[in-house]
């Protein structure tokens, strides 16, 4: 089956389940797949920090990289992946042109990222981020494959 | 050569379909605060698809209503003359703005739905810093895109000119302007005067990706310049470009925003872009 991720939220699956998030401008396309049991997901978070908005981080957990986070390795947990097999990989976070701060929302949720995977001792393996491209993700889950397709054109990741 | 593109590009301008006849007569009676009820019910009759429209929105959860409005007349006593006017505007400009856009790469509805993105996110920072901004914002913001409608076609005839200036590094609709001497917001501008839209309205679509060029400093330009911006980056409306605009550092100062108060809209305006694009049956 073929799942599209939508903006603030979340899809697992395994076996013959292509995801796919479309559109990451400065929100965070995560993805994280564990090959043993093949199942994985991609969370497509907008903001860094759910404090600004308890209420939604409530409701939806997924727009924000501090509660997705979690949200979607203990997803994956539900589903037989574990934890040291996991390999994730990160998208987006871009930013537009210039200096000014207070639009470098994609710089913030890449430091929240970061920083949330260091406190847990997870490494990425690859990442695609910055810039001010749009990117969309697929991602197969009977073999990992990960593709970004921005400006016209597809790699791997 | 570019100078005769830049005759077609206006010859598309002249001939780009006008906003029902309906509107532009109602958006007259509505400028006009003592209008009663019984002249624009009227001048809506006249129109039932609009009228059939503006019910449907009416009661959408949007604008969240508790009891359900039957007539125009109840409409325009419950719900005012200013929210009448956004409520029509979107009826009129939805057909026009769902197409998809070549060039830009924006499937069917995509345009649309970042249009009432953008409107939402402007209303949005409106409410959170409590700016006086003028009752135009919503429709300005609605429709500060409309250029790309015409420049789609040609800019996708051009992609690679277009790609190796933006490759450069400068931003996308200067980009546009080094290949076409023209740019998507000036072509929109151009085709609301022949809309006779309101001075305000053509000027905020005309610099809404350069707020510091126009001259005179305007809330309403300002908001639809950082609402345009942040419905990009959370991906409604992106198109082949990408983030590739520069957001004004003088706008957001004149607004006094902050980045919490972005994050903050932000986080409330997809729940809202939804509840209006159901209304019209898209995404």
């Amino acid at each position: 089956m073929r799942f599209v991720v939508e903006v603030g939220d979340m899809k697992v699956g395994g076996g013959d389940d292509l995801l796919l998030t479309l559109a990451l401008g400065s929100c965070l396309g995560l993805m994280v797949y564990d090959p043993a049991v093949q199942v994985g997901g991609i969370l497509h978070a907008m903001l860094p920090l759910s404090r600004i908005n308890p209420e939604k981080a409530q409701s939806n957990p997924f727009m924000f990289v501090d509660t997705g986070v979690p949200a979607l390795f203990k997803a994956l947990y539900d589903l037989g992946g574990h934890k040291t097999r996991m390999i994730v990989k990160a998208a987006g976070c871009g930013n537009p042109l210039g200096e000014n701060e207070m639009f470098k929302i994609g710089e913030r949720n890449y430091t929240v990222l970061k920083k949330l995977l260091w406190k847990n001792n997870i490494l990425l393996e690859s990442e695609d981020v910055g810039g001010s491209a749009s990117r969309t993700v697929y991602l197969e889950l009977s073999t990992g494959q990960t593709i970004i397709s921005s400006k016209g054109k597809k790699w791997e990741l | 050569m570019s100078q005769r593109k830049l005759e077609d590009i206006m010859a598309e301008v002249r001939s780009f379909p006008s906003i029902p006849g309906a509107a532009v007569k109602l958006l007259t009676v509505l400028d006009n605060p003592d209008t009663p009820a019984s002249k624009i019910e009227e001048t809506l009759r006249y129109d039932p698809g609009l009228t059939a429209n503006v019910l449907k929105l009416t009661n959408s959860a949007y604008f969240g209503f508790p009891a359900k409005i039957g007539s125009v007349r109840q409409a325009v006593t419950l719900i005012g003359t200013k929210r009448l006017i956004q409520i029509v505007m979107l009826s009129c400009v939805s057909a026009v703005m769902d197409k998809p856009v070549p060039g830009y790469d924006l499937p069917p509805g995509e345009l649309w739905r970042h249009s009432i993105a953008v409107s939402v996110a402007a209303e949005g920072l409106v409410k959170e810093q409590s700016i006086p901004a003028a009752d135009e914002i919503f429709t300005a913001a609605l429709l500060h895109d409309v250029g790309k409608l015409i420049l789609g076609g040609f800019l996708k005839e051009d992609i690679k000119k277009i790609e190796l200036a933006a490759s450069r590094g400068m931003s996308f609709e200067m980009a546009e302007h080094s290949v076409f001497e023209t740019n998507h917001a000036e072509i929109g501008a151009l085709i609301l005067k022949n809309w006779s839209l309101p001075l305000q309205i053509v000027d905020a679509v005309r610099w809404h990706h350069t707020p510091d060029a126009a001259g005179k400093t305007n809330p309403v330009l300002d908001l639809v310049h950082v609402a345009d911006v942040l419905s990009l980056m959370i991906g409604i409306g992106v198109g082949k470009e990408g983030l590739q605009y520069e957001p004004s550092m003088a706008a957001t100062r004149r607004l006094g925003l902050k980045p919490i108060h972005l994050e903050k809209v932000a986080s409330q305006t997809l729940e809202r872009i939804n509840e209006l694009s159901d209304v019209f049956g898209s995404k």
